[in-house]
């Protein structure tokens, strides 16, 4: 089978869904259902048919499915199932900043916001593909483009124009910086393809600073995306102004696309005998130095639990850039690329968890503040239950997912003899317990104000439920990602 | 190589002297101390400027533009996939009618989508 047979087929789904929405006589959400049921047959054939898929030929120069893309296209699949379910339950702030006042009844929005999700979904699966430097840049736009209308979704509330905003200008500006980088590389090596320029690269003679001119901007252009200091000024104002499934979208699925495309831009620049490969690694610690120290300090001071989760999501950044600057060492069993995806894959359900308790207490009336967010543990003990074992997670506590994760990366780095940024990591993870453990002891204090106790759909709940299992298996028994990763080549 | 940019520089030197010395000229020859509201008050070919600067124009002119610009795009990518047809039609097969095909179908679901939506009506 055709890998792009799926791709094609969400993108088909969504198309149809916004046809359907201006037609619907009947409820919105009949079109979530519907997204949730494609999304579902989609994964499930990701995972009977994915190891038998094959690339056509025609296809090939562009387009690879390795055992990492099967595994990036499921985590776009997961994450976007999740932020549909999450915005079911985010669905009346929606109308309330969507809607004006006469058509508030109508649900109106809600159907674009299903239906834009699933080409944020195709972008992300493509962009786990693609080995090739446009197939690289038009999966990266059919996100980018996707994301500054769901960004800018509630046009009534200032805030997420604000963030619009300022994701549209900054986004804009990456996007330029990669395609200029692009241009350099593909100027000087006269390749499109990643193998390509690989070649180019370990053959190349002379003067190599022009190359290194294109392959930093490339970094920069991905750096904004995947949210790494100094490319992270947009990461708190938007994730906080966002629609929180969006926040979450953002933070998770976007993050790990980001990660899918630099992990193979990455391997072709410091690929062995690449005449820029050490410089590569250079510039990727520094950027990884910088992010877990900035991304972990900053959020120390945030009394706003969206923005404490935006300066989080840069700090795992950091974390993720370190693993894959760890390119030389062979004594590890596992390889960056797979400690990279093994990290994503225990990020994705430990911040989705934050993000459902959060819409859930907003669409019911509680603030984003963590001053709001007091007594919720006793309110609702299981909702607060998921979110600790969510945020000790988050922190790296061991028996948790988020531990397994962080231990790669130390080791990997340990391995490596990266000294500087192992010091800075472990200070960061220490920071982390601090900031986390805030928030879970303010969900265990008494608030001043009696709140309501926060309830759940059905679908929320099952969602709840596998994804505390997931940072919990994940946690005792990490091989379990290590065999999909391994699996899905045989 | 780098001598072939000589006219270019000189450009430069002539365009920026040009209108270094004017601005020199009018500040040594003419009463430019004198200022008066007249003197400050924006310049329309004579006229006195009436109104605001910056009008508020309907966003209905904004949806109208948009769509043009999509659907004008859309035929920008028909002109050379028109006249590439004919050549390509025998190597490459049915597919490159069908690529076409599944770009406009794509635009249609758009088209149909803004219409139902109302951003074609003047009369809100």
């Amino acid at each position: 089978m055709n890998p792009l047979n799926i791709e094609l087929g969400l993108g088909v789904l969504g198309l149809l869904l916004l046809l359907a929405e201006p037609f619907l006589s009947s409820s919105r959400k009949v079109l979530a259902y519907v997204a949730i049921a494609g999304l579902l047959v989609a994964l499930l054939t990701l995972i009977t048919s994915g190891g038998s898929m094959s690339v056509p030929a025609t296809m090939q120069e562009f387009y690879i499915a390795d055992a990492l893309a099967l595994f990036y296209k499921g985590v776009a699949i997961i994450s976007t199932l999740a932020v549909i379910i999450i915005s079911l339950e985010y669905a009346p702030v929606l109308n309330k900043f969507v809607a004006g006042d006469n058509a508030r009844g109508k649900e109106a929005g809600l159907g674009e916001f299903v239906s834009l999700p699933l080409f944020v979904c195709v972008g992300m699966m493509v962009m786990a593909s693609a080995k090739d430097l446009i197939t690289i840049f038009v999966s990266l736009e059919l996100v980018t483009v996707s994301f500054y209308v769901l960004v800018s979704f509630m046009r009534r509330s200032a805030m997420s124009l604000e963030a619009g905003v300022k994701y549209l200008i900054l986004g804009a500006l990456s996007t330029g910086l990669l395609v200029y980088g692009m241009a350099w590389v593909y100027g000087l090596t006269g390749q499109m393809s990643l193998d390509g320029i690989q070649k180019a690269l370990v053959n190349w003679k002379g003067d190599n600073t022009p190359l290194l001119f294109g392959a930093a901007l490339v970094l920069a252009g991905l750096g904004f995306k995947v949210a790494a200091v100094p490319f992270q000024i947009w990461v708190p104002d938007v994730y906080q102004g966002a629609p929180t499934p969006i926040t979450a979208f953002l933070s998770v699925g976007s993050k790990a696309a980001g990660f899918a495309v630099l992990t193979r831009v990455v391997e072709t620049f410091t690929a062995k005998g690449s005449v820029i490969g050490d410089q590569v690694i250079q510039l990727l610690l520094i950027l990884a130095g910088a992010t877990i120290l900035v991304g972990n300090l900053s959020a120390i001071a945030q009394t706003n639990f969206k923005r404490l989760l935006g300066y989080s999501s840069i700090a795992h950044a950091g974390y993720l850039l370190l693993a894959l600057a760890c390119v030389h060492q062979h004594s590890l069993a596992i390889a960056p690329r797979n400690i990279v995806a093994f990290y994503l894959a225990t990020y994705l359900p430990m911040t989705f968890l934050c993000f459902l308790v959060l819409s859930a207490a907003k669409a019911q009336g509680v603030g984003e503040d963590l001053k709001s967010l007091k007594g919720l543990g006793h309110k609702s003990p299981l909702l607060g239950l998921a979110l600790t074992i969510a945020l000790a997670s988050l922190a790296g506590l061991p028996l948790t997912a988020g531990f397994m994760g962080k231990m790669f990366v130390i080791f990997a780095a340990t391995y490596e003899s990266n000294y500087l940024c192992l010091a800075l990591a472990i200070i960061g993870a220490a920071t982390g317990f601090y900031y986390y453990f805030k928030v879970i002891l303010t969900i265990y204090s008494t608030p001043e104000v009696e709140t309501e106790k926060i309830r759940l759909s059905v679908l929320s709940k099952v969602m709840l439920g596998v994804f505390v299992a997931a940072i919990i298996v994940i946690g005792v028994y990490p091989d379990a990602i290590q065999h999909v990763l391994v699996a899905a080549v045989k | 190589m780098i001598e072939s940019y000589l006219p270019i520089l000189i450009q430069a030197l002539i365009a920026s002297g040009f209108a270094g010395v004017t601005l020199l000229l009018s500040v040594m020859l003419g009463k430019s101390s004198k200022r008066n509201a007249m003197k400050d008050s924006a310049y329309e070919c004579g006229m006195l400027p009436l109104g605001e600067a910056q009008p508020r124009f309907s966003v209905k002119f904004y949806i109208v533009a948009m769509l043009f610009v999509l659907f004008d795009i859309e035929v920008v990518f028909m002109y050379p996939w028109a006249i590439i047809f004919k050549d390509y039609v025998n190597t490459i097969g049915h597919d490159i009618f069908w690529s076409m095909m599944g770009f406009v179908s794509i635009l249609l679901v758009a088209f149909i989508y803004a219409w139902k939506k109302g951003a074609l009506r003047w009369d809100n």
